[in-house]
């Protein structure tokens, strides 16, 4: 509905959906970024995104703040990197089951996603964060971790699934 | 379901934006011809957004909120708001009447056409009309100005002889008669013109007093509709004319 309502140039839907996703937004280029002025250009960045090309975001295809979480992400790892934005927001299609809109079922949301990271091995935990967080390569993480190549790409495959399950046991 | 094994860990790779050169082109490669795989890839994304969430907590500067509704207000969007939302049924509605009057209008249109071909036509066949009847309007003013000189064509010494023709169309009960070379008549007399039918008495087909130079013509005179002819008569009659010949024929047809 928000979204519809920004496409019809509602300025008063994009400051809700601000107050309702901001932090989400903020929080994931922070994380990655460890520096709250870039991560307020890169939140400033991703909602004048949102506001210009709204009609990239198709409902149907996945969660507003799965979708808001990736491009932030992809865009704080574009700009720790220092290189152009290397895909349009409109390629990245979220699947994820959880709505997560709410604030009770974000929270009670973000209490599984934690509890599934809590639950993880160490080195898995590490390298799926080290890949999403740090935007490391499986060759870096490797590097950095004296394991083998086809063991990073295992682990960050099986972290990623691990999170899935929490929400598709 | 089944994502294609080769492409299993690199799926979550590419899905972080890991894979460069070769290895990301082979995926890009597969993925558009796979859509197992191309589901798989939404999955992950889906499974990188819970780990993205993971990240939830500290909360923007509020001048970052005036900052964004700043800028936001310097760059309007093209659509504005409606402020009135109306009902579904009510826009349907609409969209039917819509439909109803593109149906109006495409029916006017080719009734317009079909009205445009066929007064094109009608113009066409007037033309035509117009045209002919010019021609005869051209050729009966010919026969019968009173500036026409007739000249007869003789063979040798041969003095010029009183001549008529007729020119009789049973179906349409049309004729055409000229005469030329007529003797000049008392003043209470006048020539009239006979159809003698194939059966029955001579019917009137017209009076004349030939001109100066002895012509005359007689151009669709009254007749009586489908009367088969067998020749046309000449009698020369008291000046009203007479509704059965008179006089004996001066001149009778020949031929025919």
């Amino acid at each position: 509905m928000l979204v519809s309502a920004i496409r019809s140039g509602d300025e008063q839907a994009m400051a809700q959906l601000y107050e309702r996703y901001s932090a989400i937004v903020y929080s994931v280029a922070l994380r990655v970024l460890g520096d709250t002025g870039v991560a307020e250009d890169i939140l400033q960045e991703v909602f004048m995104r949102l506001w210009r090309s709204s009609d990239t975001f198709d409902a149907t295809r996945g969660s507003l703040p799965g979708w808001l979480a990736v491009i932030t992400r992809n865009r704080a790892i574009d700009s720790l990197r220092k290189r152009r934005p290397e895909a349009d927001i409109t390629d990245v299609v979220v699947s994820i089951e959880p709505d997560i809109a709410g604030a009770a079922d974000s929270s009670r949301a973000l209490e599984k996603i934690r509890g599934a990271l809590g639950g993880m091995p160490l080195p898995q935990r590490a390298a799926l964060e080290m890949a999403f967080f740090e935007g490391l390569s499986h060759t870096e993480i490797a590097e950095k971790t004296g394991e083998p190549l086809g063991t990073i790409k295992t682990r960050i495959r099986a972290g990623l699934l691990t999170l899935r399950k929490a929400f598709n046991p | 379901m089944s994502v294609h094994e080769q492409f299993v860990d690199d799926l979550s790779l590419y899905a972080l934006g890991a894979l460069q050169g070769e290895e990301r082109l082979t995926v890009e490669k597969h993925l558009k011809d796979c859509p197992d795989c191309r589901h798989e890839l939404a999955q992950l994304q889906g499974d990188l957004a819970l780990l993205a969430l993971s990240a939830s907590g500290p909360k923007p500067p509020l001048r970052s909120r005036e900052r964004l509704m700043a800028a936001i207000a310097k760059e309007p969007r093209r659509t504005r708001v409606r402020l009135v939302k109306r009902k579904t049924w009510w826009t349907a509605l609409e969209w039917a009447a819509v439909a109803a009057m593109v149906m109006v209008i495409l029916l006017l249109l080719r009734q317009n056409t079909d009205l445009r071909q066929r007064v094109a036509a009608l113009e066409a066949n007037s033309a035509g009309q117009h045209e002919r009847l010019l021609q005869a309007k051209e050729l009966i003013a010919t026969l019968t100005s009173v500036d026409a000189v007739h000249f007869t064509l003789v063979a040798g010494k041969t003095p010029p002889q009183p001549q008529g023709k007729a020119i009789y169309v049973r179906s349409t009960s049309t004729l055409v008669f000229l005469a030329s070379n007529m003797p000049e008549l008392p003043p209470q007399k006048t020539y009239e013109l006979w159809l003698i039918p194939t059966s029955g008495a001579p019917i009137p087909a017209g009076l004349f007093r030939p001109d100066t130079h002895g012509s005359a013509a007689l151009i669709k005179p009254p007749l009586p509709a489908g009367i088969e002819a067998k020749t046309f008569a000449i009698t020369v009659e008291p000046g009203p004319g007479s509704a059965a010949p008179t006089s004996t024929p001066i001149m009778v047809g020949i031929g025919g």
